[in-house]
């Protein structure tokens, strides 16, 4: 027993003296595991809605109304998935989402690098003006150019005698125009990424392209477009969501003439009543935390696209954002 | 003397006349939307703010109102709903910004250290970028998802809402909602961590030798270092807020338009005075943030001034000999 306690005192000393001759090391590991929780804690807060959602997804409305079941459903079902498939017209607002969102940063890039170009490798008279204009216009508040952008789109469609279902105010046509001058969502953004990327690029390879008799376009082409794929790529994923996710000029230029993911979510409720009718749910509890859980299911349905995205194109993202340069220069 | 074509594409001179042309050439599609779907309808907005307008099958129709009881501007301060609303905006910023701005730097400061397992904190704390959108964030906030916090219990919280209930409110605003609030430092976390990179170990190095700890080094060197990004994500962060779903502001202006009562005018006129107030915003991030900072002057004791001259001669000496060596 005695000999016990004394290897236990020893061992203590030991311990003891360690912790004298290696204080820097300890407090380095102290450090780290604080900084560990301090992070992972917040990583939680985070994500905690996500699991939430994913969560609540899959209750059934017993499950909902259940004090008992916290985060795991009773039983896995996809039916809630399936009904609010149903709801948000899911295969119509899949392709429109798509199909407009890529048609939009498909203009937003082209823009964007041309615009983009013109600024990094040219000295043009308004160049530093125009440039802080571009980031002046930034902070310009969407409402106070929407009103008169709607006034003017409206009275153009009227000119052109597009008016009427899914034309001119109804369809997509007028953030296309937009998008196709250069000013869709967070242009300017856009721009800045493609000019500080842009810079990166040797002038010594322009020289040699212009002795070699190449145009301006051709200069373009072959040395800036060339070169800077993986921006191109970091700017339309950026825009892709970005106009994926843009819902507050959609609202007042389509309204309700296309069915896009995320309008059609943010009007659920409504619709929940109209494109579920005849559809007897086998427990029917609470009407409110019915549409809950297909609600939870719906924003997951409209977010594993552009989770697929961020998991494919992480780096990218992350990238793209770094490139701005907008960190002090 | 002639000189050939492949020359004169070489000097300067002669390219800065054509590049005038090219560069406008390339600019042209967004020169043009800027000028049609930017400054024209900024100021168009503006201009309406000082009319009636009424919708007709002809178009629209003007009346000048401003001398009548104020016109737009009248309107909209007796409006019941808009300054309240500009109000709990304007405490949404002031309480939302700072916040955003001291996470996301406490956030991009540990993940700067060095810890393992980096790549997937910066994921995380990114992907809510992606997926925010006026729709989710406003289901999620609804249900509840958003507030993790159980801050109406506290008893710190019971004490300022005895002591300021205008306090309490703004707090509850924030930590009602404050997984939202985080969502939006995404890219804030980013930028500050690109900044922090950027910095010259160097500094920490001198810094070290002349016995700073590492808070010494915190306040002293990364926090004035990265103060133009904080000015950055400030403004970043006060814009995204104004298209948040939170946003009170934004639905009454859509609404208003709308409205027969008002019309455009009177939309005009609420985003008119909304911008200003964005705009207000803006600079007072700037007067807090934005702004070039003043170098100190750093007063030399005799026996550090001696040292640093000797230094400078030796160093001058040493400089001297190596080009005469060569």
């Amino acid at each position: 027993m005695n000999a016990l306690l004394q290897n236990v005192r020893a061992r203590y000393d030991r311990a003891k003296a360690y912790v004298r001759g290696h204080k820097a090391k300890v407090t380095h590991v102290v450090a780290q595991i604080a900084i560990y929780v301090f992070l992972i804690t917040i990583s939680y807060v985070f994500l905690y809605p996500v699991f939430r959602m994913i969560s609540i997804s899959f209750m059934s409305a017993s499950d909902l109304v259940n004090p008992e079941v916290d985060w795991l459903p009773s039983k896995f079902t996809f039916a809630n998935y399936a009904i609010a498939w149903k709801v948000l017209n899911g295969t119509v607002s899949l392709t429109n989402s798509i199909k407009f969102s890529g048609l939009m940063a498909l203009f937003q890039t082209i823009v964007s690098a041309l615009t983009g170009f013109a600024f990094a490798r040219y000295e043009f008279r308004g160049k530093k003006l125009l440039y802080t204009i571009i980031l002046l216009s930034f902070i310009i508040p969407v409402p106070i150019l929407l009103i008169t952008q709607y006034n003017m789109f409206n009275e153009f469609y009227q000119l052109i005698g597009r008016t009427g279902q899914g034309q001119g105010l109804g369809s997509y046509d007028s953030q296309m125009i937009m998008a196709f001058f250069g000013q869709g969502v967070n242009s300017a953004i856009l721009i800045m990424i493609f000019v500080n990327f842009f810079k990166l690029i040797p002038n010594d390879l322009y020289e040699a392209g212009k002795i070699d008799g190449a145009s301006p376009i051709q200069l373009f082409w072959h040395i800036t477009i060339r070169l800077s794929l993986s921006t191109i790529v970091v700017v339309f994923l950026f825009s892709f969501v970005w106009n994926w996710n843009e819902d507050y000029v959609t609202k007042f230029l389509v309204g309700d003439g296309i069915d896009l993911f995320t309008n059609q979510l943010g009007k659920f409720d409504s619709l929940f009543s109209t494109r579920t009718t005849g559809l007897t749910h086998p427990d029917a509890g609470g009407e409110i935390q019915l549409v809950e859980s297909f609600k939870m299911a719906a924003t997951v349905i409209s977010v594993i696209p552009l989770l697929l995205l961020y998991f494919v194109g992480q780096k990218s993202f992350v990238q793209g954002i770094e490139k701005t340069g907008i960190t002090g220069e | 003397m002639a000189r050939n074509k492949t020359l004169r594409a070489l000097t300067g001179e002669s390219r800065i006349e054509n590049q005038n042309k090219i560069a406008y050439l390339f600019i042209a599609p967004w020169l043009l939307g800027f000028l049609t779907f930017v400054i024209y309808p900024f100021f168009k907005t503006i201009y309406n703010t000082f009319f009636k307008i009424t919708s007709e099958s002809i178009g629209l129709t003007y009346f000048y109102n401003l001398i009548d009881k104020g016109g737009n501007y009248g309107t909209a301060f007796r409006n019941l709903y808009f300054f309240p609303q500009l109000f709990d905006f304007i405490v949404m910023e002031f309480t939302y910004v700072p916040t955003i701005i001291i996470v996301a730097f406490i956030l991009a400061v540990l993940l700067n250290t060095g810890v393992k397992g980096q790549g997937i904190f910066r994921v995380i704390f990114f992907f809510p970028v992606i997926i925010m959108s006026g729709p989710i964030t406003g289901i999620l906030y609804w249900n509840g998802a958003g507030s993790l916090l159980t801050y109406a219990d506290n008893i710190i919280f019971k004490m300022i809402l005895s002591y300021s209930p205008q306090l309490a409110e703004a707090l509850s605003g924030l930590f009602g909602n404050f997984t939202m609030v985080l969502w939006f430092t995404g890219i804030p976390v980013i930028l500050f961590i690109n900044a922090l990179q950027k910095i010259n170990v160097n500094l920490y190095e001198a810094a070290k030798i002349d016995g700073a700890n590492g808070w010494q080094i915190l306040w002293k060197i990364k926090v004035p270092i990265v103060k133009p990004t904080a000015f950055v994500c400030a403004v970043f962060t006060i814009v995204q807020l104004g298209t948040y779903t939170g946003n009170p502001v934004f639905y009454t202006i859509q609404n208003s338009i709308y409205d027969r009562g008002g019309g455009i005018g009177l939309a005009s006129t609420f985003a008119a005075i909304y911008t200003f107030v964005v705009f207000l915003i803006v600079g007072v991030a700037w007067f807090l943030l934005g702004r070039p900072e003043k170098i100190k002057k750093v007063e030399l004791s005799s026996i550090q001034r001696i040292n640093m001259e000797a230094l400078a001669q030796r160093r001058a000496e040493q400089k001297k000999g190596t080009v005469t060596a060569q």
